[in-house]
């Protein structure tokens, strides 16, 4: 089973009194268990669009998504995904214990668990000894860490990053990268956006290159060495679609 | 229904840690202590302005926490985002939406009951200060016409629902919601006007139609307002309460029905 | 060094004239507000509508105004105008209409505004409203009992009043013999001075008390002077001209005083009265 699959999505988005922009136009992707998918591609291309497609916080003008075999409007399949938002926000008058808290009722979490999961996450993403102090007060590193925190806390099968790297020191993508490659150890599927291309080099099974909403290549490193570096790839894809839009 | 609870008990907190409403509270004391001093300019009704200052502050701060914090709750989500972190998780747009309607409800329950209680030190104090024969009070009366204020929070809170359900941002709904406040304050004095101008001025029809289309559409919200009958001890009977209650309850369903219509196809691009 | 020396001084003239200029300004204030004088009364129904949930504040505030304006008059011993007791009353109006059960305008109405101006018309108004919405209080029908009598002289209402004051649960049996009595024309001021007698029993506040205690200490002198002039009539078949027969007569031993300032007379019909007209 695809654990994640877009059939044929089409997002557009009403721009003006008759005009409209296309972020997503015919989109069909699969993603199976365990695999690491990496989705690339220039800013405004669709990348985001398409995740919170999955996540259901917007719906997409035409096609369908699904999710562990189950269309991404079922609440309960939101269960079992993870997902952390490019620029996260939180509330910010509260501490990570509290919104961890949040997350792991409304996952269906018991307390025992949450506390249990709680401690393990936070010495994780080293979030253990501020863990009291309210969000407020946290740098934008810390912020981005309490993100996965919150993302991870119920342990879910399918972990879906939009720019996960944003704000982070070369310390904290390092970590990134660690957590990622342990969650595929674990034999979760991972689908992360990301600008930089070693990190997604170093961690991805495959990776989708998406231009101007249309997903113009896959690679499977597995079965293609690529001749070009991955960087020269990429803009080759760029222009092969005409530019940046 | 634990993920209405979870939303409402997240939005509660962050909503009772906001810096604002210790400003509030603080209002508020201030505002009692003025009590105090106000009413030794008074003759005789002493314990009636009394009444009327603690009241109306009780009034005051719950309506300052619902439109500054309460809007807030709903413009954190909406303009910063903050909703992602909510709406990922198993639960449906309705649920996010009553539950942070409950959220603000028990936000507007705090401040109700501690300042509730609060507001009776200056009235026994005035009590004490001065307490003619012809004035009547009963404490009864005092603590109903409290819970009134914390009935037409709810509603209002359910206004406020409402309008974040589909405005583009925090301070349309901030306005929308202030100006039903206004309009629901006034609907039921303009149908009496209307009413008893009769013989003295024309009013055209197509008025006095509009004032009774409002009257219906908005809450009246005049009706929660027992401020009076606690200053006079003036008795109020058991269908004032039940059909007030009730025309509440169904106005916080439909306001709140109409809201999670809205919601269903809202998105968060 | 010198920066924060020169900042010294400049902020140190500053204070210094802040304080010598806050002095000056709130004299020009009051300059301007005894200047403005009454300025304008908003009508009820705009009151009662913009006040949203909060009539009972808006009427205590109103109320206060007037009697701040009005306690500013009798501090600086000034005589109010016509149109001044006008704005008061149309105040009180206003302040009973956001609150129809407020009692300290209509205490106000019924205690200075017949007294001071004879605007007992408007008095009366004032505690008609009160006698409909403030049923248990029995205060108010003796008021309006006292009013309809002493200023009016229709002891028919006055009758009535009392008696509704009476079913109200009005403490002292002096009461229903009082309605009784106004049953009966005649020895106004010996009603006037019983009821007198029964209002200053009721009064607390000092100022009020010494006010009533002046009109009585007149109205008794009054009544001396009747019984006088009746003894006179008895005794020599005819009416005194003017009261210095009395004393001329031996009658009395001397005319009293008028607390007001005045100079009692015998009027064309024969009644005693004053110059000050107990003002």
């Amino acid at each position: 089973m695809d654990i994640i699959s877009f059939d044929k999505i089409t997002k557009d988005y009403k721009t003006g009194f008759r005009k409209k922009k296309t972020a997503l136009k015919d989109f069909s992707l699969d993603i199976v268990e365990g695999e690491v998918f990496g989705f690339l591609g220039p800013n405004g291309a669709g990348k985001s669009t398409a995740i919170k497609i999955l996540l259901n916080l917007i719906f997409p003008t035409a096609g369908k998504a699904e999710i562990l075999g189950k269309d991404v409007g079922d609440k309960g399949i939101r269960k079992f995904v993870g997902y952390l938002p490019e620029n996260p926000y939180f509330y910010d008058y509260l501490n990570p214990v509290e919104l961890l808290k949040f997350a792991g009722k409304t996952s269906g979490m018991d307390s025992f668990k949450i506390k249990e999961r709680t401690e393990e996450l936070l010495n994780t993403v080293g979030l253990w000894n501020e863990r009291k102090r309210a969000i407020r007060s946290y740098s934008k590193g810390m912020v981005q860490r309490t993100g996965l925190a919150l993302a991870l806390i119920h342990d879910p099968k399918v972990v879906i990053l939009d720019e996960p790297m944003t704000g982070l020191d070369p310390i904290g993508r390092r970590q990134v990268i660690d957590l990622i490659l342990k969650l595929k150890s674990e034999g979760k599927t991972v689908f992360f956006s990301s600008h930089i291309l070693e990190d997604i080099e170093r961690v991805c099974d495959r990776i989708g290159i998406l231009v101007n909403g249309v997903l113009r290549r896959v690679i499977d490193f597995k079965n293609e060495q690529l001749i070009k570096s991955l960087e020269d790839t990429f803009i080759e894809e760029v222009d092969k679609a005409g530019g940046l839009q | 229904m634990t993920a209405v609870w979870s939303v409402a008990l997240i939005t509660f907190k962050e909503g009772i840690k906001n810096r604002v409403i210790f400003g509030i509270f603080i209002i508020a004391l201030l505002l009692f202590a003025a009590t105090t001093v106000v009413i030794t300019l008074f003759m005789r009704d002493i314990v009636k302005v009394a009444v009327d200052l603690s009241l109306s502050t009780v009034s005051f701060a719950g309506l300052l926490t619902l439109l500054f914090i309460g809007v807030n709750l709903f413009g954190k989500d909406l303009d910063k985002r903050t909703i992602y972190m909510v709406i990922s998780r198993p639960i449906s747009r309705s649920e996010y939406l009553l539950g942070k309607f409950l959220g603000i409800v028990l936000l507007a329950l705090t401040v109700v009951v501690f300042l509730g209680l609060m507001s009776a030190v200056p009235v026994i104090l005035s009590k004490r200060f001065y307490y003619y024969s012809e004035a009547r009070f009963d404490w009864m009366i005092y603590f109903i016409a409290v819970i009134y204020i914390f009935i037409k929070l709810a509603v209002v809170s359910a206004v406020i629902t409402l309008f974040a359900s589909f405005t583009s941002n925090s301070f349309i709904a901030l306005v929308l919601s202030l100006v039903t406040y206004i309009i629901g304050q006034s609907t039921e004095g303009v149908k009496l006007l209307m009413a008893s101008k009769v013989e003295k001025i024309d009013v055209s029809p197509a008025l006095s139609y509009m004032a009774e289309i409002a009257y219906y559409v908005f809450p009246n919200i005049s009706a929660f307002d027992l401020k009076t009958q606690a200053a006079h001890g003036l008795s109020i009977g058991p269908s004032y309460i039940i059909w007030t209650s009730l025309y509440a309850v169904f106005y916080i369903v439909i306001a709140l029905s109409i809201g999670v219509l809205a919601f269903r196809r809202r998105e968060f691009p | 060094m010198q920066r924060s020396l020169t900042t010294a001084i400049l902020v140190s003239f500053a204070l210094i004239g802040s304080i010598f200029a806050i002095s000056r300004v709130s004299l020009e204030r009051d300059n301007l507000h005894q200047k403005e004088g009454i300025g304008l009364v908003m009508p009820s129904q705009v009151a009662q509508i913009i006040a949203l949930e909060f009539k009972g504040l808006f009427a205590d505030a109103i109320f206060s105004r007037a009697m701040t304006y009005y306690g500013g008059k009798l501090i600086r011993a000034e005589k109010l105008s016509e149109e001044e007791w006008d704005w008061i009353y149309r105040n009180m109006d206003t302040a009973t209409d956001l609150d129809n059960y407020f009692l300290d305008p209509y205490y106000f109405g019924a205690t200075n505004l017949a007294w001071g101006t004879n605007k007992v018309k408007e008095a009366n108004l004032l505690l008609e409203k009160a006698f409909k919405y403030r049923d248990w209080d029995w205060t108010i029908p003796f008021y309006l009992g006292f009013n309809y009598f002493y200023f009016l002289q229709d002891n028919e209402n006055a009758a009535f009043y009392l008696m509704e004051s009476a079913k109200r649960g009005a403490s002292g049996s002096l009461i229903p013999i009082l309605a009784a009595r106004l049953a009966y024309q005649g020895k106004r001021t010996e009603n006037a001075i019983i009821f007198l007698q029964e209002i200053i029993r009721k009064t607390d506040d000092e100022t009020l008390k010494k006010a009533y205690e002046t009109r009585l200490n007149a109205l008794k002198s009054i009544l001396f002077l009747e019984r006088a002039a009746a003894a006179y009539q008895e005794r020599f078949k005819k009416q005194p001209e003017n009261l210095d027969d009395l004393t001329a007569k031996n009658v009395i031993r001397e005319i009293p005083k008028d607390p007001y300032g005045g100079k009692f007379y015998i009027d064309k019909d024969g009644s005693i009265k004053t110059t000050s007209e107990l003002r």
